[in-house]
């Protein structure tokens, strides 16, 4: 062998750049081809410098990676603190379920029901805690004074002494206190229905509610708030319903109570249909959790499409809601004389998103049963 | 039949080539998708930036192929790669097999075959550099410095004369010669 590792690393180098002159390159051809050992030696010199290329470039591109991860972050904090209200506890719960789940059958469907987040919102905003931990002794300072009002009003002997058992969103059907929620919310199959329901609205008031009629089927609870004289805000509701099916690909946006505070969240339907194929639902790519069942899917124009009701179990990524149709249904089965007239026009159509969600706080709000 | 867009050509070029800005485009529009659905399956953010910038590796891989086409769409082919790099994770603490294979028949067959390929690859070239690294260190200084210097960081003959404290790049270069023979010797098993 003539040929000494400086050039023959020169060579290879070279090869792999393809800056070896014409001249050059046909004579290694030609000795590639005649001198068996050379090459051997030669391709192993083109194998580890292209190895050490490749190499160093995955681990520039993963640094990069990790450069992009720590910048997006920094920008996402907020974001996200507003975003996460699964406990790490709730998850291993909920992955050890779905396991057992999935060997038992083959698809679940997780309802978005109970929740009870004192500690959530505490384990992941710390910088809430103290505000949190203020604002949970003042509802509580208001929800025992209701319930001395209720006391007081009403003279029933049941009232409920008891802690709230399951959340959910609920929104207005009519501004004199109609409103509907997901059925699951106020109706489980383990505890039936809960000793009473009360909403609270973004001020932190709380109203007691009761049933009015449900569709446990499709899901639909319609419920009224029983303070005479209640309203829910200052005029007509702000949306409207739409009682056709919206098409594949329509953005639509949630606002709901996974924790105390009111959480926006937005996505667009994925699929025309539901869990199982089910015409009353939709297929929705919307992150979503516990606590916002019931909450309203409303598309960019300030339509109600429909209320949310569960997400995929592990593995299928979905959220589902029942199509307004279904709560349009549920109100025709109510007597004549109910006051509910859905609004004709909306207010929303033509306003920004802030504005849109600015509008729906009055009328969206959280449910809560409570049972001993 | 996914057809992919031009757009989606361009992305990807730019992402082989290791672009800075239309990789943290890529990372933003995706990243959020997997660590959501990651939650809901077990897994915590730090799993999910794990998962995700594995994915993000293994497409960074398949595009240096010039002739690499996604058959589905960038997003999709992320979340794939994310969804079974973590069932394999699950599969490996042995947790859970049935889970495993409920949603992998989920997928499109052909195209969970695909994705398993792809992994499998990936983890084959993961292997490989690791032996070569693990060789890059036991070849001594300034060896390793300099092969790490040149291949790693992308820094020029100039920079490594001067860094290294070579009178000219020239120098440099037959030092980083030796030591690409030196390591080949290591990597090898070459007997001198």
């Amino acid at each position: 062998m003539s040929i000494n590792n400086k050039s023959i690393w020169e060579l290879a180098e070279g090869y792999l750049a393809g800056s070896i002159p014409q001249e050059e390159f046909a004579r290694l051809k030609d000795r590639l081809s005649a001198d068996a050992a050379f090459a051997s030696e030669f391709y192993e010199a083109t194998d580890l410098i292209r190895s050490m290329e490749d190499g160093g470039k995955h681990k520039r591109f993963r640094g990069m990676l990790r450069d992009i991860h720590q910048e997006q972050a920094v920008k996402q904090q907020t974001k996200k603190a507003k975003l996460i209200w699964f406990t790490p506890q709730l998850l291993r719960t909920s992955a050890v379920a779905a396991s057992v789940a999935l060997i038992i059958s083959t698809i679940t469907i997780w309802t978005l029901k109970p929740s009870i987040k004192q500690s959530e919102s505490q384990y992941y905003t710390i910088s809430r805690a103290v505000t949190d931990l203020k604002k949970a002794q003042a509802q509580q300072a208001a929800q025992q004074k209701q319930l001395k009002l209720d006391l007081d009003n009403t003279k029933k002997s049941s009232a409920p002494v008891s802690d709230v058992k399951y959340t959910g969103t609920g929104f207005a059907l009519s501004n004199d206190g109609y409103f509907v929620t997901a059925y699951h919310v106020i109706y489980t199959k383990e505890d039936g229905y809960g000793d009473s329901v009360y909403i609270v609205n973004h001020d932190g008031q709380y109203y007691k509610a009761s049933l009015i009629n449900f569709n446990a089927d499709a899901d639909v609870a319609i419920l009224k708030v029983e303070k005479p004289g209640f309203r829910f805000g200052k005029g007509e509701l702000p949306y409207t319903f739409s009682a056709n099916k919206a098409g594949l690909g329509a953005q639509i946006f949630t606002l709901g109570f996974p924790k105390d505070d009111i959480v926006y969240s937005e996505g667009y339907i994925s699929a025309k249909n539901g869990f199982a194929g089910n015409a009353l639902q939709y297929t929705l790519e919307l992150p979503a959790g516990h606590g916002q069942s019931g909450s309203p899917v409303i598309d960019e124009k300030g339509n109600v499409l429909g209320l949310l009701t569960a997400v995929g179990s592990p593995g299928e990524e979905n959220t589902y809601s029942v199509s307004s149709k279904a709560i349009i249904d549920l109100l025709e089965t109510l007597p004549d004389d109910t006051s509910i007239r859905l609004p004709k026009s909306g207010k929303l159509a033509k306003m920004t998103r802030e504005q849109q969600i600015d509008k729906m706080e009055d009328y969206t709000f959280s449910v809560k049963v409570y049972k001993k | 039949m996914h057809s992919p867009t031009n757009n989606e050509h361009h992305l990807l070029a730019a992402l082989a080539a290791g672009e800075r800005t239309v990789t943290g485009q890529i990372y933003q529009e995706n990243y959020h998708i997997i660590n959501g659905w990651l939650i809901k399956n077990g897994g915590s953010s730090t799993d999910a930036a794990d998962l995700f910038q594995e994915a993000m590796v293994v497409l960074f891989g398949k595009a240096q192929d010039k002739d690499f086409r996604l058959t589905c769409s960038i997003g999709t082919y992320l979340f794939a790669i994310s969804k079974h790099l973590w069932y394999k994770k699950l599969q490996k603490k042995g947790r859970d097999p049935v889970f495993l294979q409920d949603n992998i028949g989920n997928d499109d067959e052909e195209g969970g075959i695909a994705w398993e390929d792809d992994i499998n690859v990936h983890q084959e070239r993961e292997a490989h550099y690791e032996q070569l690294n693990s060789a890059l260190d036991q070849v001594g200084e300034p060896c390793r410095s300099l092969l790490r210097a040149y291949y790693h960081h992308d820094k020029n003959m100039q920079e490594i004369a001067a860094d290294f404290g070579y009178t000219n790049p020239d120098n440099a270069k037959n030092q980083k010669y030796k030591c690409l023979a030196r390591l080949r010797k290591l990597f090898y098993n070459v007997k001198t």
